[in-house]
């Protein structure tokens, strides 16, 4: 039990530390509400006119999984090159295996377009484009919406399972 | 580093049993090769060319299985690959029934990607990978490796959850699904931390000799590692508390991938926990005991009569499978021989029920998933009476009928738990029985009863949308609506709400017959007889049961 003393004394320590970190800003912090041009995003006075945008094209994602793959693959070729004499033909052919298998994902990635930074290529035919005012409309249920290829629009299924 | 390698000059590798993991490899291969074939053939490779790779892979994977149960039956169980991975009856019995379940899985999500237009063999590779988990989950004989296959078994479920993308429900319940199962497996490897305190070794085996070697004075260790791995099983499982998440992605998730889950995920999951406990920490009976018991207890009950009052047909067979869940916990809550071969026989009956429903529900649904409500299966066996009769029997099956599988598994389970003394258990299964045969039995009178003579009336199916507002503003219409009485309303305007805003060919759709592929059939069909035969003449199936338990490690 003693061995637990001190993570013991840690936690009460954390504790009173955020505890008085609380009480010290309620009564040291300036008592003002922020007006409004304190909490614009420039201070300074200048207008932002454009929203930030809040939708990424999923490229960088695919981008961030690329980089994980290889991340993955060195996590795991690192310990195997240190102790590779010892593994020897079973420890070579194992991590050809994995070599492999992580691949096939990096395979997956490049045909679903992640080194694609041309022109919008539409990967699966017959779909219809979509556009920020199609997804609004599919969304809020009102026509105008997307089409599909026969020239009729996509249901949005019945309305009184949506509410 | 070269004082590191001169240290561990000599390592010992394992010897490898390629057999006792042939099904999971396949499995996974499996995976791969579809995974490769729809990246280099993307434009090329069909929804059914996916289909017939998955299902051929499932065969392979039992056919390996069946090859296993021979060796079982002829050399005795035995662990191999260092004591990580079990090789008995019970392992062989998770490696038949997983690949079974998802073989229908797949035929089923056939029609389904089929008529939502998806495109691409992406959903296949990922449930045979979530299979491989769950068979991981049944071979492991080791902490670690129960690890490994929850977390094969579960990322990609979490993907398979937002499987239909256009729809904000499924996109919901995967995220719901993620970060609460992300915490469960957390508590979960918590738990196999201080159990590695505790015991000092991951290994099952090992823990077991250590905890029957020596006599544990100061157990608070030991108690809190069983805690939290009971925590991040009964997660898995969806056994009451932990089962908050369960109906909102069941219900969100597209329907075979709920089926999917509610057998596949259960399975692994249940196989885990009855080799983790019943198995290896058996001596620590005294310890767990009380808290399964609370848990099958609180399953049984809740999952019963919060069931009761749904009105989504998928949502009452997630509050129906917590049910399960409970039924299932009873055998682990007995803890012997006949136990965990009830649990198991209640597994295998279970998987087979759940996904022929959901099954039916997939077809009924329609597209995007929309039509699960109870009130969509009114007169359903006038318009479909083959599909109504298969349906009555599935879910007779689960209300524990006699003459289907469903009864001898929860009389199973009773007796067992009834002979290890756990009177008031048993009466609480049974009191919960009858409870969910209402509810079970009330989707079955709303099938059979004609058109617009049962359910909540009208009220909860008007159409609260702009649409249905236009046609309300002219004065004629306006007093139709507000005036047919409540029966005559369908009959007066068939499919009114689909009018409002689909085009026609959908409101015949909707509300006439709807289209069920011939793969759905297959396995609807497969479902229902199985649930019948095996009800009628259970013996060869209790004898699997009873075989795979003898060889239990």
């Amino acid at each position: 039990m003693d061995a637990y003393l001190p993570i013991l004394i840690l936690l009460i320590l954390g504790l009173l530390f955020a505890a008085l970190s609380f009480v010290a800003s309620t009564f040291l912090a300036p008592k003002k509400k922020p007006t409004a041009a304190k909490i614009a995003p420039y201070e300074c006075g200048i207008v932002p006119e454009v929203e930030p945008p809040s939708r990424f094209p999923v490229r960088f994602y695919l981008v961030a999984m690329i980089f994980i793959i290889f991340d993955i693959e060195v996590v795991f070729l690192y310990p195997w090159a240190v102790i590779f004499r010892q593994l020897g033909s079973f420890g070579l052919v194992e991590v050809v295996v994995f070599a492999a298998v992580v691949f096939v994902a990096f395979l997956f990635l490049i045909s679903n377009g992640a080194f694609s930074w041309g022109p919008v290529v539409r990967l699966t035919p017959g779909v219809p484009a979509r556009t920020s005012s199609s997804t609004i409309a599919r969304i809020s249920g009102r026509p105008g919406g997307p089409v599909t290829a026969a020239g009729v629009p996509v249901s949005t299924g019945t309305p009184g399972q949506a509410a | 580093m070269t004082h590191l390698a001169a240290t561990a000059s000599t390592i010992h590798l394992p010897h490898v049993n390629y057999v006792s993991i042939l099904p999971i490899l396949i499995m996974m291969g499996g995976a791969l090769l579809l995974l490769l074939l729809s990246s280099l053939l993307r434009r090329i490779i069909s929804t059914g060319v996916c289909t017939a790779i998955t299902v051929m892979t499932s065969a392979a994977a039992a056919v390996a299985a069946i090859v296993q149960w021979d060796q079982v039956l002829a050399n005795g169980a035995q662990t191999t690959i260092a004591g990580a991975v079990a090789y008995d009856g019970f392992s062989v019995l998770i490696q038949l029934l997983v690949p079974l379940a998802l073989g229908l899985t797949a035929l089923v999500a056939d029609g389904y990607l089929k008529r939502e237009g998806v495109v691409g063999g992406e959903f296949q590779v990922l449930a045979m990978a979530s299979a491989s988990g769950a068979m991981v989950m049944g071979a492991a004989n080791d902490l670690i490796v129960v690890f490994l296959g929850l977390e094969i078994l579960s990322i990609a479920l979490y993907v398979l959850a937002a499987f239909n993308h256009r729809r904000a429900e499924s996109g919901e319940a995967a995220l719901k699904y993620f970060v609460l199962g992300s915490v469960s497996s957390a508590i979960f490897l918590y738990g196999i931390a201080l159990m590695y305190g505790a015991t000092g070794s991951t290994n099952l085996a090992k823990m077991a000799e250590f905890l029957a070697r020596r006599a544990v004075l100061s157990n608070g260790l030991l108690l809190a590692a069983m805690a939290l791995l009971l925590v991040g099983f009964a997660f898995k499982v969806s056994a009451v508390p932990f089962h908050m998440w369960s109906p909102d992605v069941y219900q969100g998730s597209p329907s075979p991938v709920s089926g999917f889950m509610a057998s596949v995920a259960k399975a692994g999951a249940f196989a885990a926990l009855l080799r983790v406990f019943v198995s290896s920490l058996a001596t620590q009976r005294l310890g767990w005991q009380p808290v399964i018991w609370v848990l099958a207890a609180l399953s049984l009950l809740v999952g019963a009569i919060v069931a009761l009052n749904q009105q989504d047909v998928k949502r009452m067979l997630a509050y129906s499978s917590i049910n399960h869940a409970g039924f299932i916990l009873l055998g682990v809550d007995a803890a012997d021989a006949r136990g965990i071969s009830s649990a198991l026989y209640y597994l295998v009956t279970y998987t087979i029920m759940v996904i022929g429903t959901f099954a039916v529900v997939t077809v009924i649904a329609g597209r995007q998933d929309r039509a699960t409500g109870l009130l969509e299966f009114r007169g359903l066996a006038r318009r479909q009476p083959v599909l109504a009769l298969a349906l009555a029997i599935l879910l007779l099956g689960q209300a524990g009928a006699p003459f289907t599988t469903g009864f001898l598994a929860k009389f199973n389970v009773i007796e067992a738990v009834v002979l290890t003394h756990g009177y008031t258990l048993a009466v609480i299964a049974m009191v919960s029985a009858a409870v969910a045969a209402f509810f079970y039995l009330r989707v079955a009178l709303t099938m059979f009863s004609p058109v617009g003579e049962f359910g909540d009336g009208p009220d909860d199916d008007v159409p609260l949308d702009p649409a249905a507002l236009v046609g309300a503003a002219t004065p004629g219409a306006a007093s139709g609506v507000t005036t047919v009485p409540p029966r005559a309303w369908s009959a007066a305007m068939p499919g009114i709400d689909e009018l409002a805003d689909a085009p026609p060919s959908e409101v015949v759709e909707a509300r006439g017959k709807v289209p069920v592929p011939p793969a759905t059939w297959v396995v609807i069909g497969f479902c229902a007889l199985f649930t019948v035969v095996f009800g009628i003449y259970p013996a060869p199936l209790v004898d699997f049961a009873q075989h795979a338990t003898l060889l239990f490690i």
